[in-house]
């Protein structure tokens, strides 16, 4: 599993974990994200079961196992969350922040020692370290309980399944050219994605934050004024289409 | 270390559990007919008078042991949660095992090695939890072993009583023919799920 720094300041360090070459080939490919602080860590939407083992390894080289102290699933997916029954086991006194909406479904995941810390559908925010971060919602985007991650001073927001581009090989870590990136995430955001009148709400939402980075759960990450091209692309995309 | 090979074996003793709750289900019902069946002997035998007389105790022996073993079945039942979370939780420490395994070959770390040993432990454990409640699981089967073996005495004992009975022979008849099939199912169904434990302790072991 490659882990990449994003961002480091004296109070907290953002790093992204991906592109595991021994992912099987039928899985989607995920970024997941962890941040850290002196004494605390927090993964961002931790991964599926069959990566569990290549994340645990590849966090180990950043953080000790005990200053895990929070997970964040931004939805119920199992590419999001499905690796919840094995963490639950490695961190037992960690905090899983997630939609309320969707607590009796991640339940089935397997939790018998986290504790689950319901978003509330307005939003909220959590202090990790010094740092804050903020779940700014991002509901029907595409899951009906969803929640994003903003980081008003590193200035990123994990953007989860929106911005997420499906392509394959040896995908590099940020976007170079928005308009050759298009081809890969156009179906994935007309299929996936329900509405338009909730992609509105988001897109009108996130323009009032100050965003350098914004990091997707799949593919690559959009960086300065990539940030904007999207949401201006988002804005004009019709979405909903099956 | 745990391989794949433990894993699926793990999961096997989930099928196991699952099995021997479904055998359950036979059990129960048979029972229940027992003691349907003795009720309505007794009222045949009461009708028949003197010429039943032998088939009064039958039919309270009859109700008794259905009795007993409907309770037996549903001290059972109330194991049968506690089993199948119980080997659930194996097959997840399993499945723990065997995730820490991988990672500790990707990247060797203390951490990793403090968590297998954990783990490890909290698998013992469950295990342990299992097998005990595998013992207890076995002795009542065991004990409805024994309750069907005095039916069939009771089945063999009232046929005679039933040929003596005159013209209500041909009713007490068919109860002692009722309760032999019955103990013959049920003894089948505990038979099937003491094999189910029995390779249930090999594979835990
Ligand atoms: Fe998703
Ligand atoms: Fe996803």
């Amino acid at each position: 599993m490659k882990a990449t720094e994003l961002f480091n300041s004296e109070s907290h360090q953002w790093i992204v974990l991906g592109r595991d070459p021994a992912k099987p080939e039928k899985i989607i490919d995920t970024n997941q994200y962890l941040i850290k602080s002196a004494e605390e860590a927090i993964i961002l939407d931790p991964g599926g079961i069959e990566l569990f083992s290549p994340m645990l390894a590849g966090i180990l080289h950043h953080v000790q196992i005990d200053n895990i102290t929070t997970l964040f699933a931004s939805h119920q997916d199992p590419d999001i969350i499905s690796s919840l029954g094995l963490w639950d086991k490695t961190v037992p006194n960690a905090k899983l922040y997630a939609p309320w909406l969707w607590e009796g479904f991640i339940r089935h995941f397997g939790m018998e020692n986290i504790q689950y810390m319901p978003i509330k559908d307005e939003g909220g925010e959590i202090k990790l370290g010094h740092a804050i971060l903020k779940f700014i919602p991002a509901h029907y985007l595409h899951s009906s309980g969803n929640f994003n991650v903003y980081d008003p001073s590193a200035k990123i927001l994990m953007s989860g399944d929106i911005g997420a581009s499906l392509e394959h090989g040896d995908v590099p870590l940020f976007v170079d050219n928005f308009a050759e990136h298009i081809q890969y995430m156009e179906y994935f955001h007309r299929r996936w994605m329900p509405s338009n009148r909730a992609k509105n709400n988001w897109v009108a939402r996130v323009r009032e934050l100050d965003i350098d980075m914004m990091a997707p759960q799949h593919g690559r990450i959009f960086k300065g004024e990539m940030v904007a091209e999207f949401l201006e692309w988002f804005a004009k995309l019709d979405v909903g289409i099956a | 270390m745990i391989s794949s090979h433990q894993a699926t074996m793990a999961i096997n003793n989930f099928v196991r559990v699952a099995n021997i709750i479904t055998n359950l289900d036979t059990i129960l019902s048979q029972a229940k007919n027992l003691s349907l069946t003795a009720k309505n002997a007794r009222v045949v035998a009461l009708r028949a008078g003197d010429a039943a007389f032998g088939f009064k105790p039958i039919t309270n022996f009859i109700d008794e042991f259905s009795t007993q073993t409907i309770k037996t079945t549903s001290e059972i039942s109330k194991l049968s949660n506690q089993l199948f979370s119980l080997a659930l939780a194996v097959v997840r420490c399993t499945d723990l095992q065997h995730q820490l395994n991988k990672a500790n070959s990707i990247k060797q770390h203390k951490c990793i090695v403090t968590l297998q040993q954990q783990s490890l432990c909290d698998l013992k454990q469950k295990t342990r939890a299992l097998e005990q409640a595998i013992f207890s699981l076995e002795s009542y089967f065991e004990d409805i072993q024994k309750q069907m073996r005095s039916a069939e005495y009771i089945a063999v004992t009232s046929r005679v009583e039933a040929s003596n009975a005159g013209e209500f022979s041909h009713s007490l008849e068919s109860v002692s023919d009722f309760i032999t099939n019955s103990a013959r199912k049920i003894k089948t169904a505990v038979n099937e799920n003491l094999q189910e434990i029995y390779e249930l302790r090999g594979a835990l072991r």
